[in-house]
């Protein structure tokens, strides 16, 4: 982390297991007040575990989580309790349309984590600020509306709008733009950006589209079978990525044409069975192109490269990484 | 260009519905070779799933069609039932979107690959479509095992497999696929586009590829055509439509998903302000011209058609 800044999140070591399922298994993250991480990887990875960890909402195995400074305590009461209960964290998440209630008007919705703390007497002002601050202007407009009223992008704006009235320090988006269509995209990553640089909001976006990276994060995460394999600032990451994952992943983003492709064969393996050695080895491309001196070669399938070190601001678990 | 395996003329697509008419597509023409393959982009709402659809005759039977779909030498809106059901899964199969809805929960997936060769008696016997399922499956990536599993038992990615395996069963000439890797990782997203481009180099299959996002398209189509409130706006060869676009949304859908790399798009998304037109209250002139940057007083009389703007391209706007 950087010298003299106090991390806004401090997660060290997280495991959380399922039964025999290690869905985390030594992860350590931290972001930065003021900063947008974008936490990469493919479905299965860990990454929503991670970030239901964070919220409160998954008790860890092990590890810890620090925001603010203070450790989560992770209730077994009901998520949505828990949420309001730290209003420091807030979520936004992949789908605005199963996210919101059909029933309620966006004015409801807006004011039901105002209302769960106590409702203030300036109720329909926050509501006002918050909408228009989403760029849902003028906000009064939206007041009575019903979430079917609205487009997928302007959903998608309550949503964060509802976040932002509990006025977090760190936001958690899951997919945010997944299932927005492109025109949109671009709205969206653009307001909370913007929601970043004005305030010293720190977003977790949880994604598997480096566009998106490219396009707001500081800093990015790849995240594989429950740890953090490599980390860095997003221009670095992108254009000079270390870890064969991270650049086989980079290599099938439809865009990057010049590089030769390498498609992994597959999908992530089942964190019941989390292979021994280093975790990526069975999907590994440098490793199964042969060029790898023999005693690294002889190494990835024993020998665990082990977690990056905590507060690494740049790293890759891999033994073919000088 | 050679021979083309589907051509649409003039096609009109509207649906009635209580409080009035809908018109989802408005005069539609497109042609693809055999062997060739077209993206079809644009957002929610533009029309291009109706499009889809029509083409196999899938839309509800109160809907109003009107124009020419010849696919494979058949006239498709004039087929009987019986002719209909021999185009369907053979000369044409279509992989839906929402791989969970689309498959029965309780039926095994193997059997549902299955189905269709039966019915359509492309397998002479139950031990021959079990071997083309198996087959099948490995070729989209999934184990012979999975064969016996059921939907709720596969990931995402598998889910959608499957139904691109099931839409190969009866090894059809066109393959009509509706954002088939919209929900998928990056990764399987990869795996996919790769298994549909040895499908059209090993057996000249013929691809209408629909989605949003046009990085996706681009790689994976020759040509473009981009939709916008139920009219193709423009077409034309992939890499120059998306590198070049002609028309303002083109340009603005093009710039949505940025180049990695790219020092102009860091830390600067771009995207497109405003909502898409409802389809039944369309803005008078060019439909687009609400939203569009360059807009000017002509573009708010009339629609415009589209014109050449290229070798072998065309676009809808006053401005090219």
């Amino acid at each position: 982390m950087h010298p003299g800044v106090t991390p806004l999140v401090e997660i060290e070591d997280l495991h959380v297991d399922f039964g025999p399922a290690r869905a985390v298994d030594g992860a350590s993250l931290h972001v930065d007040p003021g900063e947008v991480l974008a936490l990469v990887g493919e479905s299965g990875s860990g990454k929503t575990t991670l970030i239901r960890a964070i919220q409160g909402l998954q008790k860890p195995t092990s590890g810890s989580i620090l925001v603010e400074g203070k450790p989560i305590d992770a209730k077994t009461k009901k998520a949505i309790q828990t949420i309001f209960q730290n209003p420091a964290v807030q979520m936004v998440f992949q789908d605005p349309t199963g996210a919101l209630n059909p029933r309620q008007t966006i004015y409801e919705i807006v004011a039901e984590g105002l209302r769960i703390q106590g409702q203030p007497d300036d109720e329909a002002a926050k509501v006002g600020q918050a909408l228009s601050r989403a760029g849902l202007r003028p906000p009064e407009r939206f007041f009575p509306m019903y979430p079917h009223d609205i487009s997928g992008g302007q959903r998608q704006r309550v949503v964060i709008a509802g976040a932002m009235i509990m006025e977090p320090r760190l936001l958690l988006a899951d997919e945010p733009v997944a299932s927005l269509d492109a025109s949109i995209r671009g709205e969206i990553l653009a307001l909370m950006r913007h929601l970043v640089d004005e305030t010293d909001l720190s977003i977790l976006v949880v994604t598997h589209d480096l566009g998106l990276a490219w396009n707001i994060a500081d800093r990015v995460a790849v995240m594989y079978l429950g740890r953090i394999v490599e980390t860095g600032p997003t221009e670095q990451i992108l254009s000079d990525p270390q870890h064969p994952y991270t650049k086989a992943l980079l290599s099938v983003v439809p865009e990057t044409e010049e590089r030769e492709q390498q498609i992994l064969v597959g999908e992530i393996p089942d964190p019941t069975r989390i292979p021994s050695g280093c975790r990526f080895h069975p999907r590994c491309p440098l490793l199964q192109s042969g060029t790898l001196a023999p005693d690294l070669a002889a190494r990835c399938p024993v020998d665990d490269p082990g977690p990056l070190a905590v507060g690494a601001l740049v790293g890759a678990a891999c033994w073919a990484v000088a | 260009m050679g021979e083309p395996l589907l051509s649409v003329r003039n096609l009109h697509i509207t649906y009635h519905r209580q409080g009035g008419s809908v018109p989802a597509v408005r005069g539609v023409s497109l042609d693809i070779e055999k062997g060739g393959s077209l993206g079809l982009a644009g957002e929610s709402g533009c029309g291009k799933s109706t499009l889809a659809n029509s083409l196999l005759r899938l839309l509800p039977p109160e809907t109003e069609v009107t124009g020419e779909i010849t696919l494979d030498g058949k006239d498709v809106l004039t087929l009987s039932p019986g002719g209909l059901r021999a185009v369907r899964w053979t000369s044409g199969a279509i992989v839906f979107q929402g791989a969970l809805h689309a498959l029965n929960p309780v039926q095994t997936v193997g059997d549902q690959i299955a189905e269709p060769m039966l019915v359509h008696e492309t397998a002479d016997s139950q031990d021959a479509a079990r071997a083309r399922t198996i087959e099948l499956l490995g070729r989209v990536g999934l184990a012979r095992p999975r064969a016996t599993a059921y939907p709720h038992q596969l990931s995402g990615g598998q889910r959608q497999r499957v139904l691109i395996a099931m839409a190969l069963a009866c090894d059809p000439l066109l393959l009509i696929a509706d954002e088939p890797t919209t929900a998928l990782d990056l990764m399987v997203q990869a795996q996919v586009l790769a298994l549909l481009d040895d499908l059209k180099q090993e057996r000249e299959l013929t691809l209408l590829f629909i989605t949003h996002d046009l990085s996706v398209l681009t790689y994976a189509c020759q040509r473009l055509a981009i939709m916008y409130a139920g009219r193709i706006v423009e077409e034309g060869p992939a890499w120059g439509v998306f590198e070049n676009a002609s028309h303002p949304y083109t340009r603005a859908l093009a710039a949505a998903f940025p180049t990695i790399g790219d020092r102009s798009s860091r830390m600067a998304p771009s995207g497109l302000g405003g909502d898409p037109p409802t389809p039944g209250n369309l803005p008078s002139g060019c439909p687009f011209h609400p939203r569009c940057p360059l807009a000017e007083d002509g573009c708010l009389v009339e629609e415009p058609s589209l014109r050449v703007s290229g070798p072998g391209r065309s676009a809808a706007c006053i401005l090219v």
